[in-house]
Parts: structure tokens; C-alpha cells; sequence
């Protein structure tokens, strides 16, 4: 395509500005409309804020368990409160401070260091901070109806089950959580593709900032980890709610299935708050040292086999079990040798600093108090992972003293390096050096005053989740200095805070890459423009702003670049190839709306009703969350033309093929219902070994049934891919009939599978309920097939896509094709049942 | 396919290859110490040594014959032994253990 047509109107102008200039295009919404932004700024900001006010909350519970234990027999709170406030400090830590204040961090940071205008997904981006928001303040409002969970925060079963935790308490954790979690992956699938489709011209991955690769490989992580938690949950849940037996021994449940699934997250879900931290390190670090990391290569190695062993080792938290010794043996030496990637970068890291004198600045000391506690922390797991010292230790302060190393080390010491770096990028002011020192060296102290003690604490028996101790066995002394060292890091914490609101008005000035920093997102004066480049300037090297004297030598918007004219007035940034990095596409952008915010209201509505039993009312918020993504996904359609994005390029705007976003977002989601699906055939499976008798006394499928709805799953298969073909051959009239065959395909592959196991009685074994579990979870699937294709046809239809304009065909093709290998699988499996028996 | 593209699936196959290699070892210890008792011990170390054999090859292939381009050697030769060790590792239990070992 050489020539540049440029129509006056085609649908993808439909709604755009063209009156307008790029800088009024992309202005921030003020007033109300300010909520309805979906700039990646504004959304990492509202991230971030967030995620410190859960960190207070749960901080001060952290201060009221201290108070608790800070002299024997203490009274302050009773054994119940007790337990809700060490449950929610660890729940309140973990899935809504560490993980959403970190992607926020990615949220705000990627685009600019990449070169891309905004995330490539910005309403999913509000859509995620909006479910994040709901599902915090769901579970925090159990503290206003007394019924904070108090399970623990891997909330165990049977503990947590309706016999021994009556009432709501649990339905809030499992509900609220679940809720909060859908808003890491969509962030984790939105942060995946922005990093692989748009990148600056010319950063293929190799160019990339290291921080970016950090990020990929821990979204990965979060779209095959957390799918786990999520089934585990939603089988708890239904089983308080329906009274499904799938943790019930007596027929044929297992309780250590919970704890398979929280820990096949809850293992990966510690290395996916490291690394990110550790990405944060491996960008401040060669700042300061005026080198580039040591190590590139290495690291990158280090990180992608950190991210694969990290699934390894889950059972290590489940040695006291009763596991095989063999099992218990498997995990220990794959516990062991996580620390060998680890070590690679912190001798990357070390390396890196030896290269040169480094700028002690305050980010610094964080960062070398980061590699100082969480080298000792990793000393203590690997001690942890092996299995005598382990039962001795198992449940005792001296791991709390270690994952408080690990976490505090790993995350929290690189989280308060980067608020001081990247304060000023955010504020367009500095932090003081001086009350830096004072938070840093408050913070250290403090935090080995509190934690160092503990593990000697733990050598002499005090067991964890104990409200109090009696007086004269050698704790009392430890405690109280415990809890003064609590005191010591909250006074840390709030000089933090203290300084941070000074700085807003009295800070000095940033001006122009402040700490001289050779990564993208300081090319403009802090407080800048928020599209991040009038042109996106090409890449050569990882630190552009070192070697390329063009950046910094000019103002900022006179930095040549593609995409400096804008294209029938709508946002827009330049997409690229995956692996190269060359621009291959024009990516447009939505402008503010309140629709992903309606929608994740809607959800938070279903959600909230179900713990108050209100089914209508949860009935009615799914549905109008239904509306809300039809609404969202109901817009003209992009594709169809080409335009000149300068410097040569003249490329297809939201291009038809599998390297388009849009593509490998769906390619990412179905990594996730994967992942969602790995984990209820492991259900299946682990039942069905563990349990013999029970699969014997669990009925068969039909043959006839599971035979014809792996035929229904084959004939999709089919159906998707022709759907595909005649969409891209602009066949409209014949691909809105594809789109019907599947839809007829999607219901016979339900009702087929439906039919298969239609004696089965999921309250008579775990087993029979798990393979309801798994149709369930597939027909929700075949049922978004059914209303995707709907969807288009009726687009279609209504002529709001047209010729050249396939693209949700060829997305739903793969969905549908993903969908159909969901049937095949699951239909196989009841075959197997079926042929083989299950006894 | 570019040659960036080749070296970053040289990454990527060892970390493959280590992800099966651990799903056959924790299956068939599954398989062999679950009360099901699908297999018998024998079995369980017969199959654990091929598939060790198999996916250790298949992790340290990109090492030794690294794919052209300078790019990435470096990280598919340090991704590489690291998952080949790992995958020593995660068999060295069934070399070591004479049973299940209740
Ligand atoms: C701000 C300083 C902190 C203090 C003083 C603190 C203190 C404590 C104490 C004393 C316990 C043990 C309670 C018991 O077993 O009875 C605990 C548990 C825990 N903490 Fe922290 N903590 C802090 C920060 C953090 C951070 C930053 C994280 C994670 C990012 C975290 C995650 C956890 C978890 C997961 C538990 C286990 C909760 C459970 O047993 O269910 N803590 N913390
Ligand atoms: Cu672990």
C-alpha cells in the first residue's frame, strides 16, 4: 500500500475531534468528567494512592497485632479481633497493597519508558482500577458489619467452611478478593500487550528497558497464577453457598485441595511482588552508578526461569501435610535452587554497583537496604525449604520473620526507592535528601529491631496467630522489642508521609530528568504533557537518554519522532512488531468515557448482593455488566484504511492479522481461561487419584453424549476457522451466517456436554461436583462465544462494521477456536471416565 | 523467521521443556504414591529417567547450538544451564528415595 487515502469520512472518524489540536485531543477531563479519564497516568496514579492508603490500613492493624503482644497476657484485643486483624493485615497486604500498587507503578511507567502514548488498552485500564477500588472497599466494609474474616489469609478449609465460620466473614474474603484479582489480570493481559505491540520504532526486545521485561514475565505470571486462587475460590464459595462437598472427606472432598490451589498461586504470587520491586531496582541502580546494569543478558535469563521455577514450589508450604516423602522431596530441591536465579541478579545488581561510584542518594539507601535485608530473608527461605528444619519451624515466628524479610526486603524497600524516584516525575518537585535519610535509616532500623528478633522469638517455640503468650518462657523481652521496632518503622512511614505532602508545596523544582536517568520516561520536564511524546522519537539503544543526543539536546516536543500529525481526530500511537520492534500499525485510542466504570459497578453490585444473599439484585448487576461491555465494545470500527505516520511509514490503522493487539490480547485471555481450566482438571485429577472409592461410586458419563459433544466441539472448530476465512474475505453477508453456525455449535457443545453427565450427582461425591464445576466453567465460555458472535452478526447487521473492517470476526475465530479445544478437552476427559471407569 | 525471532524461542524452549519435565516428575510421583497406585516404583524411575533424558536434551539444545545472532547468546546460554540444572534437581528425589517413603 503506497498511496495514503484519506476519506473524509469513514467509521473510524465517527468519533473523533478533527477540530481539535493533539493537545486539546488528549486533554484530561476535568470537573466530574475527571472520574471518566482513561489516560495510563491518571490510572497508575489512582493505582498507586490507592494501594498506600491499603498500606496504612493494613500497617496499622500490622501495630495493633504488636500492641497485642508487646507484654504477656495482654488484654488489648480479645481472641477474636485478634484473629480478624492479623487476617485482614496479611489479606490487606497482599492482594490489595503489594500487587495494585506495583502494577499501578507499570501502569504509569511502561508507556513512557516504551514510547507509547498510552497503555494500549486504556479503558480496561479504568475498568481494572475500578474492580480493584470495589473490591477493596467490599472487603474492608466487613469491618463495619463485625464480620472482618478471620480465617488467616490462606483461610484454610475447613475452617473456613459454613460448620466452623458461620455467617459472612468468609464470604467477604472470598467474594471481594476474587473481585480484586479480576482487576490483576486484566492488568496483567493489558500490560503483556502493551509491551509486545507498542514499542517505539526500533526497540526490538533486546532494546527494551530492563524494567519492561520485568513487567512482561510477572504479568505472565499473574495470568497463570492467580487463575488458580480464583477457582479455588469460586469452589469454596459455592460450596458455602450451594453446599458443594469439594473439600468435604466424607465424600470423597480433600481439604488439602484448597491448599493446593492457594498455594499453586500463593507460591508464584510472592516472586510476582519481588520482581517487579526488583525491576524498580535494576532501573534506580545504574541511575545512581552512571553505568548501565551489569548484566543485561543475564538477568533477562535470570527473571524468565525465576518466572517459570516459581511454579514449582508450591507444595513447600505444605510440608507438615502428610504429602508423600517423595513429593516432600521433589519440592524441597526445587525450593532449593529458585535461589540460583535469584543469585544472578543480586550479583547483577552488586556487579552493576561495583562498576562505578555510586550517588548515594536517598533512593539508594533504600536500594541498598533492599539487597541487605532480602539477601537475608533469601538465607531463611533456603534454610525453610528443607524439610526437617521446616517442621521444626513450620508455623512459628521465625517465618513470620522470614516472609516479612522477603516482603518488607523485596518489595517494600525498592516500592520506597521508587516513591523518592519517581516522586518527582509524578509531582514536578523533589523530595527532601535530608528527611529521606531520616524515613530510610527509621525505616531500617525499625524494621530489624521488629523482624530480626523474630526469628529467635520463633527458634523458642512462639507459634504464629497467637493473641497472647504466657509470661516467663523466654518471649516477653523479645516481644517487647518487637513491638517497639514496630513503632520505630511506623514513625519511618509517617515522616514519609509528612514529607511527601511538604514536597507537593515546598519541594525544589525537578526541571528536566532530575537524576540524570538514561530510560524514556524522563525525556519531557517532569509534569508534562499527558500523551507523553508529540512524536515518538526511534530507539536504538536502552538508554536512549545517554546515547542519543538528540533527546536531551532539544526541547522536548521538537524531538523528531512518527506520529507527530494526528490522524481524523483521534488519539493514537504506533503499534509494532513483537519480536523487532518496527512499527507495523497505527493503534487508535478511546477517548474518556464512563462506561468501563458503570460496568465494573454493575459487577461490584452482583458481587456485594451475593453476600447478602440478594440474588435478584446480583442477577440484575450481571446483567447490566453485560450491557455495560456491549456498550463498550458497540463503537465504529478502526480498520479499513492506512495513513502517513511520518518518517517514512505510512501503515494500516488497527490492522487485520495475528500480530495486531487486539490478536494478542485475545491470545493472552485465552491463556488465562486456560490456566482457569488447568486448574479445575488438577481438581479433577487429584480428587480421582486421592480418593478410589469415591470415583467408583461417582456415575459414569453417557458414551452417546460425550461422543457427540466432542463431535459439537469439532464441527466449532470448523465452524470458527470458516469464519474467519470469509471475514477477511470481506464476505459480509456469508460471515454473518458463520456467525450463526457457531452460535448454533456453541448450544449443542453445552447441551451435549450437559447430557454427558446428567446422572451425575454433584452433592453425592467431591468428584461428581468437580466435573460439574469444570462444565459449568466451560459453558460460561461456549456462552461468551454465543454472545460475541451474536454481537457481531448484529454488527454486521446494523452496518456498523464494513468491508476491510473483519477484525472481530478474526479475534472471535481464535476465541471460538480456543473455546472449541475447551469442549474437546473436557469431552476426552469424560470419555476417559466413560471407557476406563472411574474406579 | 528474523534472527532475533529465533533467538528468543532459543529462550524460550528450555523453559518449556524444564515446565513439562517438572508436570512428568510431579505426576509420576502422583501417579505411583497417590492410593490410587497407578504405577508401581519401577515404572515411576524408568519413565522419571526418560523424561529427564528427553527434556534435558531439549533444554540444553539452544546452549549448545546457540541460533545465529549475537543478541541474546549470552541470556539463552544462562537460561539454559539454569533450567537444566533445575530439571537435575527436580529428578535427583527419585534417584535418592527407595520409596514413597509414607
Ligand atoms: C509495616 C510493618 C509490618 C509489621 C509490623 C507486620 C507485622 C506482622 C505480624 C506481627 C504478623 C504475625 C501475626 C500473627 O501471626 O499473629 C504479620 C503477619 C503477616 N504479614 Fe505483616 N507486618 C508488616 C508488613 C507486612 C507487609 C508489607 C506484608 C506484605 C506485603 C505483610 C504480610 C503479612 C502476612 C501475609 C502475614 C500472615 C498473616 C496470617 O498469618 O494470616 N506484612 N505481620
Ligand atoms: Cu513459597
Amino acid at each position: 500500500m503506497t498511496a495514503v487515502d484519506e476519506p473524509q469520512s469513514y467509521s473510524g472518524t465517527r468519533k473523533g475531534e478533527p477540530d481539535k489540536t493533539i493537545e486539546e485531543v488528549w486533554a484530561q477531563p476535568t470537573g466530574l468528567r475527571w472520574w471518566s479519564s482513561v489516560s495510563h497516568r491518571v490510572v497508575g496514579k489512582r493505582f498507586i494512592y490507592t494501594g498506600f492508603a491499603f498500606f496504612i490500613i493494613a500497617g496499622f492493624l500490622a501495630l495493633l497485632v504488636r500492641t497485642q503482644l508487646i507484654v504477656p497476657g495482654n488484654t488489648f484485643l480479645d481472641n477474636e479481633t485478634y484473629n480478624q486483624v492479623f487476617t485482614m493485615h496479611g489479606t490487606l497486604m497482599m492482594f490489595l497493597f503489594a500487587i495494585p500498587i506495583l502494577e499501578g507503578f507499570a501502569v504509569y511507567l511502561i508507556p513512557m519508558m516504551l514510547g507509547a502514548r498510552d497503555l494500549i488498552f486504556p479503558r480496561l485500564g479504568q475498568f481494572g482500577y475500578y474492580c480493584y477500588l470495589f473490591g477493596g472497599i467490599i472487603v474492608l466494609s466487613s469491618f463495619l458489619f463485625d464480620a472482618a474474616p478471620d480465617g488467616g489469609w490462606f483461610m484454610y478449609v475447613p475452617l473456613t467452611t459454613n460448620a466452623f465460620t458461620p455467617g459472612v466473614s468468609a464470604d467477604f474474603w472470598l467474594i471481594g478478593i476474587t473481585f480484586a484479582e479480576i482487576a490483576s489480570v486484566t492488568a496483567a493481559v493489558e500490560l503483556i500487550v502493551a509491551i509486545l505491540c507498542a514499542r517505539a520504532p526500533g526497540m526490538s526486545l533486546t532494546k527494551m528497558p530492563i524494567f519492561a521485561w520485568y513487567i512482561l514475565i510477572t504479568a505472565f505470571m499473574i495470568a497463570i497464577g492467580f487463575p488458580p486462587l480464583i477457582i479455588g475460590s469460586i469452589l469454596l464459595e459455592a460450596n458455602r453457598l450451594l453446599g458443594l462437598p469439594f473439600f468435604d472427606p466424607t465424600v470423597g472432598g480433600d481439604p488439602l485441595l484448597w491448599q493446593h490451589l492457594f498455594w499453586l498461586f500463593g507460591h508464584p504470587e510472592v516472586y510476582i511482588i519481588f520482581l517487579p520491586a526488583a525491576g524498580m531496582v535494576a532501573t534506580i541502580l545504574p541511575t545512581f552508578v552512571g553505568k548501565p546494569l551489569f548484566g543485561y543478558g543475564f538477568v533477562v535469563a535470570a527473571v524468565i526461569s525465576m518466572g517459570f521455577i516459581s511454579f514449582g514450589l508450591w507444595a513447600h508450604h505444605m510440608f507438615t501435610t502428610g504429602l508423600p516423602i517423595l513429593s516432600l522431596s521433589l519440592f524441597s530441591a526445587a525450593s532449593t535452587m529458585v535461589a540460583v536465579p535469584t543469585g544472578v541478579q543480586i550479583f547483577a545488581f552488586i556487579a552493576t554497583l561495583a562498576q562505578g561510584r555510586p550517588r548515594m542518594t536517598t533512593p539508594m539507601l533504600f536500594v541498598m537496604g533492599f539487597l541487605f535485608i532480602f539477601v537475608l530473608g533469601g538465607l531463611t527461605g533456603v534454610m525453610l525449604a528443607s524439610v526437617p528444619f521446616n517442621w521444626q519451624a513450620h508455623d512459628s515466628y521465625f517465618v513470620v520473620a522470614h516472609l516479612h524479610y522477603v516482603l518488607i526486603g523485596g518489595m517494600v524497600f525498592p516500592l520506597f526507592a521508587a516513591f523518592y524516584y519517581w516522586a518527582p516525575h509524578i509531582t514536578g518537585r523533589m523530595m527532601s535528601e535530608r528527611l529521606g535519610k531520616w524515613v530510610f535509616w527509621l525505616m531500617f532500623i525499625g524494621f530489624n529491631a521488629t523482624f530480626f528478633l523474630m526469628h529467635v522469638t520463633g527458634l523458642r517455640g512462639m507459634p504464629r496467630r497467637i493473641a497472647t503468650y504466657p509470661e516467663g518462657i523466654g518471649w516477653d523481652r523479645l516481644n517487647l522489642l518487637s513491638t517497639l521496632g514496630s513503632y520505630i518503622l511506623a514513625a519511618g512511614v509517617a515522616l514519609f508521609i509528612f514529607d511527601f505532602i511538604r514536597h507537593l508545596r515546598h519541594g525544589e523544582r525537578a526541571g528536566r530528568d532530575p537524576w540524570r536517568a538514561g530510560t524514556m520516561e524522563w525525556l519531557y520536564p517532569t509534569v508534562a504533557i499527558g500523551f507523553n511524546f508529540h512524536a515518538i522519537p526511534p530507539v536504538e539503544t536502552r538508554e536512549p537518554l545517554w546515547n542519543n543526543p538528540n533527546m536531551l539536546g532539544k526541547n522536548a516536543e521538537d524531538v523528531e519522532g512518527v506520529m507527530r500529525k494526528m490522524h481524523d481526530g483521534r488519539r493514537e500511537t504506533i503499534g509494532c512488531d513483537p519480536v523487532s520492534g518496527s512499527p507495523v500499525q497505527i493503534v487508535r485510542l478511546p477517548h474518556p468515557t464512563f462506561t468501563p466504570m458503570f460496568t465494573a459497578f454493575a459487577l461490584a453490585v452482583a458481587f456485594a448482593a451475593t453476600i447478602a444473599s440478594a440474588y435478584f439484585v446480583a442477577i440484575a448487576g450481571i446483567v447490566a455488566g453485560l450491557l455495560g461491555f456491549t456498550i463498550w465494545a458497540w463503537e465504529p470500527s478502526d480498520s479499513g484504511v492506512t495513513r502517513d505516520a511520518g518518517m517514512g511509514y505510512v501503515l494500516p490503522v488497527n490492522m487485520i492479522e495475528k500480530r495486531s493487539h487486539m490478536h494478542i490480547a485475545t491470545v493472552g485471555t485465552m491463556l488465562v481461561l486456560y490456566a482457569l481450566l488447568g486448574s479445575l482438571i488438577f481438581a479433577l485429577l487429584y480428587l480421582w487419584n486421592v480418593y478410589p472409592n469415591f470415583a467408583a461410586q461417582t456415575a459414569q458419563p453417557n458414551l452417546l453424549w460425550t461422543g457427540l459433544s466432542m463431535l459439537a466441539g469439532l464441527v466449532l472448530l470448523i465452524l470458527a476457522m470458516i469464519n474467519r476465512r470469509v471475514a477477511v474475505a470481506d464476505k459480509i453477508g456469508l460471515a454473518t451466517v458463520m456467525n450463526l453456525a457457531v452460535i448454533l455449535a456453541s448450544i449443542a457443545c453445552t447441551a451435549c456436554l450437559a447430557l454427558a453427565i446428567q446422572r451425575t450427582d454433584p452433592w453425592g461425591t467431591a468428584l461428581g461436583a468437580t466435573m460439574w464445576a469444570t462444565l459449568g466453567f466451560v459453558a460460561l465460555n461456549l456462552f461468551i462465544t454465543l454472545y460475541w458472535a451474536l454481537f457481531n452478526a448484529a454488527r454486521k447487521v446494523t452496518g456498523r462494521v464494513g468491508a476491510g473492517q473483519s477484525l472481530p470476526d478474526f479475534n472471535l475465530a481464535t476465541y471460538a477456536k480456543g473455546t472449541a479445544v475447551m469442549v474437546l478437552i473436557t469431552g476426552g476427559l469424560f470419555l476417559a471416565a466413560t471407557l476406563g471407569g472411574l474406579s | 523467521m528474523t534472527a532475533l525471532g529465533r533467538q528468543v524461542w532459543g529462550l524460550t524452549i528450555p523453559a518449556v521443556a524444564w515446565a513439562a519435565h517438572f508436570i512428568a516428575i510431579y505426576a509420576l510421583i502422583s501417579a505411583a504414591c497417590a492410593p490410587r497406585g497407578l504405577i508401581d516404583i519401577p515404572l515411576m524411575f524408568g519413565l522419571g529417567i526418560v523424561a529427564t533424558v528427553l527434556f534435558g536434551i531439549a533444554a540444553l539444545w539452544p546452549t549448545i547450538r546457540p541460533p545465529k545472532g549475537a543478541a541474546l547468546t549470552g541470556a539463552i546460554r544462562v537460561g539454559g544451564l539454569i533450567f537444566a540444572v533445575a530439571i537435575l534437581f527436580d529428578v535427583l528425589p527419585l534417584i535418592f528415595s527407595s520409596g514413597c517413603g509414607g
